[in-house]
């Protein structure tokens, strides 16, 4: 079965996007904390395997304001950037454990689809919330947009980076409970931009990360109005009734750390 | 003695470190086949068409066993103990619980094994299944096993286990107030960090070598000569190596079926559990339901207590009848109540069969009874402490099945808990010990129970 | 593929996909790392590459072509064993012994990185690694001697130390 899958081993970005073409038939392999688990259970057979480990892609990189992630970049590496955008870093030392967050990637992270049980991808949430462009590749060609964007439509797309602005300040908050082991039941993550705009983003409240425009724009009780943002539902962790009302409370302690940090 | 009080390493401690010991699955035998099964995807479902054919036709398939290739199909693990046979080793017509295996396929490597499994022909047709319960008693739930929703072969073919002590009714004409409680400890996983698995070699003299990584070995060596029909110096388990168990490898999972596959298939036959189905579709400590009425004076001594228990065993028998017996007699936990009136049922349900988990039946009713103290405490507005100390067993004190208490730890282990905790208890509480009742610790109620510990 | 395991090089024939987990167990017959959940939950396959503390059953046999893994079985032997098999041993932190190759190879690369005494430091290095028999005292006490440098005397056991503070009041 999986000895019948193409295994291809790009040893550049640029034979990378290459190899993926316009993603037909291509299961993407970052660390493979994520995927490996599908194929060794028979639940993924792919017909053609991209693995990302050699691609040189686990770049971190500094330009003025401007901080670009490499999708290949181990999501540990992620505390390098405690001083620019303290709720990645944080959010990234949430994730998993010391070896899984060394072998996952930010790329694989990012683009995890939802889990049979739970929620995936939670660095979608501070990321959302810097506002972050994604650059990535595939049918068509290169293209840079943003993340919001890319995660309502990256089937077919290799990621290739991020790259955000550093904000003035930044927060997040999570639900952190032993019971769900390494999977994060609900979190906020926070921004106030250099020009004062605040922006509000959240993971296990939906399919994938989104940011929370509605409660971004309430004058009055933003936790509360970030719940029409959501579409909530119960799952493997946590009931969409305890999501509901927990939701508000993790997106006014990011507020209140936001305020603290002015 | 030398051995008594010394801190002596473990003799299996340097193997541990140096990853030399021998788990089943360490176990290198040459021509070893991979195992899988097909499972139950319903709760409950009729099933027909079994068809293994393009399994077995496959390159790579060895051997393919359904409930045909099985001498006998339904062997009581507990028949010594009075429980009857019900469950079939593999699914016979129907399918009672998620997870219950129908058909395993040996082959070469665990992709082909997976890829036969997945061509092995069935048709379903699921029922409505019994998930809860307390409505299997309901005249309109499904009927579920064979027995009926519960199982009817306690001693004297009656359908519940009985305590009777005392007069019930006495004890709550006397009382002053009746404290009610109901408790539902919910299922819980083992979790072993070895999941289920055995290895099961067909020696060129006859018999079968089996790596079980079961914690009954003798036990388990005879539910496979039962269900395959051997004797039993036809088969050499070799065991003792367990990675975690807890009572949950008790209950030859693996065995009996690896068997069956070598000798079908004249190869060795290993299956090993993935962890999903060691979660899904191993047995469980069982989930059980109580409600428990005591009997109280306002000076907080307990006069009788009227229980009922729901003990859910899923789809099959299994260990069940047994726990719920250790459970009666502990029924009143660490605490003397002389009017008694229990009643416990076996309930089936189309859940994975329960079984043994360390303390078997008798956690649960621990965990009611000591709730429902601190409950009667509060409910009186007595001090908790005080309360256990005044039911305490002591000596010459009898348990519900009437064993006379000669050495009974209560009143030391709750004066060690206040101390612990640092609560100063009252004098006359402070100077309690385990000894004969006497004087104030004598009520009236408590005196017919009292017996002399010299004479047993 | 080429792997060299415990200082001894290897030609492999498993598939490129083939998991780090399985070329050890399957085709070089080194048993140590256990596959108690294959996907990255449980941290009984656990061993170190290139130094680095990773899980095997996640671990693609290509993204690792060329690399230096470490088993237990190259920590040391039963005539010469390492600190951390010493002070498992000594602190009686195996019961069942499952967990116990995970355990070691993540506090091997923890008193490696300059790892210090601290409980809570320790639990958090040692995260990802479940254990069912013993509670997890006893591993972080064995790890934090080996920190601190004790030495041990294999003929018998530590005391009771009472409870571990794993991060509650004192």
């Amino acid at each position: 079965m999986t000895q019948a899958t193409e295994v291809l081993l790009p040893a550049s970005p640029d034979e990378a996007s290459e190899q993926f073409g316009d993603g037909d038939d291509v299961t993407v392999i970052g660390g493979g904390t994520i995927v490996v688990p599908e194929l060794t259970h028979g639940r993924l057979v792919p017909k053609k395997a991209l693995l990302l480990s050699r691609a040189g892609l686990d770049t971190l990189a500094h330009q003025g304001d401007t901080v670009t992630i490499g999708a290949g970049l181990p999501v540990h590496r992620l505390a390098e950037l405690a001083d620019d955008a303290q709720a990645l870093a944080e959010c990234a030392l949430n994730v998993a454990d010391y070896e899984v967050r060394r072998q996952g990637t930010v790329g694989g992270n990012v683009c995890a689809q939802p889990g049979p049980d739970a929620p995936r991808g939670d660095l979608q949430g501070p990321l959302l919330a810097l506002d972050a462009v994604a650059r990535s590749t595939g049918a068509g060609g290169e293209r840079s947009e943003p993340l919001e964007d890319f995660l309502a439509s990256r089937d077919g797309r290799l990621l290739l980076d991020l790259s955000f602005e550093r904000p003035a300040a930044s927060a997040f908050a999570a639900l952190r409970y032993p019971h769900t082991h390494a999977y994060t039941v609900l979190a906020v993550s926070g921004v106030r931009t250099t020009s004062g705009e605040t922006r509000l983003a959240a993971t296990g409240v939906a399919e994938h990360g989104v940011r929370l425009h509605r409660a971004e724009g309430a004058v009055d009780d933003r936790g509360v109005a970030a719940l029409a943002d959501v579409e909530l539902a119960d799952d493997a962790l946590a009931s969409a009734w305890y999501r509901e009302r927990a939701l508000p409370v993790l997106v006014r302690r990011v507020l209140a750390t936001l305020e603290e940090a002015a | 003695m030398k051995a008594v009080g010394a801190r002596l390493p473990r003799y299996d401690g340097i193997e541990h470190v140096t990853g030399r010991t021998q788990y089943v699955d360490d176990v290198r035998v040459p021509g070893t086949l991979w195992t899988k099964a097909l499972r139950s995807p319903a709760h409950s479902a009729t099933f027909d068409g079994l068809d293994t054919s393009k399994a077995e036709a496959m390159p790579g398939v060895h051997a393919v066993i359904t409930w045909k290739d099985v001498p006998l199909l339904e062997y009581g693990h507990l028949s010594a103990l009075g429980i009857p046979a019900d469950e079939p080793l593999l699914a016979k017509d129907e399918v009672r619980y998620k997870g219950q295996p129908i058909a395993l396929v040996a082959a070469e490597d665990e992709e082909t094994a997976m890829a036969a499994v997945e061509a092995i022909g069935i048709e379903l047709e699921e029922r409505e299944p019994l998930l809860d319960i307390r409505r299997a008693f309901d005249d309109d739930a499904p009927k579920i096993h064979q027995w009926g929703n519960w199982y009817p072969h306690f001693e004297g073919e009656m359908d519940c286990r009985q305590i009777r002590k005392g007069s019930i009714d006495d004890a709550f004409a006397q009382a002053d107030t009746i404290v009610q409680g109901v408790y539902r400890p919910a299922a819980i996983e083992h979790v072993p960090l070895e999941t289920q698995v055995s290895l099961v070699v067909p020696e060129a003299n006859g018999r079968l070598t089996i790596y079980s990584c079961t914690q009954a070995l003798y036990f388990s060596m005879g539910v496979v000569a039962a269900h395959l029909g051997l004797p039993l110096n036809k088969l050499k388990v070799v065991g003792g190596t367990v990675g975690g168990g807890f009572g949950g490898k008790v209950d030859t999972a693996t065995e009996t079926m690896c068997a069956l596959l070598a000798q079908k298939s004249g190869r060795p036959v290993k299956w090993r559990w993935t962890r999903e189905e060691e979660f899904l579709c191993s047995s469980t400590r069982a989930p059980w339901h109580m409600e428990v009425a005591d009997a109280v004076t306002k000076d907080g001594w307990i006069l009788g207590r009227k229980m009922l228990t729901l003990h859910d065993s899923g789809a099959y028998a299994r260990f069940s009848p047994y726990g719920l017996t250790k459970h009666s007699f502990h029924h009143t936990g660490a605490y003397t109540i002389p009017n008694l009136h229990f009643d416990g049922y076996v309930v089936f349900t189309n859940r994975v069969p329960t079984t043994a988990m360390r303390g078997f039946g008798v956690t649960s009713v621990s965990f009611a009874t000591e709730t429902h103290m601190s409950r009667i405490a509060d409910v009186l507005g007595l001090d908790p402490y005080e309360v256990r100390l005044k039911n305490a067993n002591r000596i010459g004190d009898t348990s519900p099945n009437r064993i006379v208490y000669t050495d009974p730890s209560t009143v030391p282990v709750v004066k060690a808990l206040a101390g612990g905790m640092d609560v100063e208890l009252a004098p006359e509480y402070a100077a309690m010990g385990p000894g004969q009742r006497e004087g104030d610790l004598l009520p009236e109620h408590l005196v017919a129970q009292l017996a002399d510990p010299e004479d047993h | 593929m080429k792997l060299t395991v415990n200082g001894i090089s290897h030609e492999l024939t498993s598939p490129p996909l083939a998991t780090l987990l399985d070329v050890l167990r399957e085709e070089l017959g080194i048993t140590s790392p256990k596959a108690g959940c294959e996907q990255g939950g449980c941290g009984s396959c656990t061993v170190l590459v290139d130094g680095e503390p990773q899980r095997a059953c996640l671990t693609p046999l290509a993204a690792v072509d060329g690399s230096e893994v470490t088993t237990v079985e190259g920590l040391g032997s039963p005539e010469e064993l390492s600190a951390v098999q010493q002070a498992f041993t000594h602190h009686y932190a195996a019961q069942c012994g499952f967990c116990t190759s995970g355990m070691m190879i993540a506090a091997e690369a923890y008193v490696a990185r300059g790892g210090t005494d601290d409980h809570e430091a320790i639990q958090e290095a040692l995260g990802g690694h479940v254990c069912r028999c013993t509670g997890y005292v006893k591993i972080i006490d064995a790890v934090a001697a080996v920190a601190r440098g004790d030495s041990f005397d294999l003929t018998t056991t530590a005391p009771s130390a009472g409870m571990t503070n794993l991060g509650g009041v004192s």
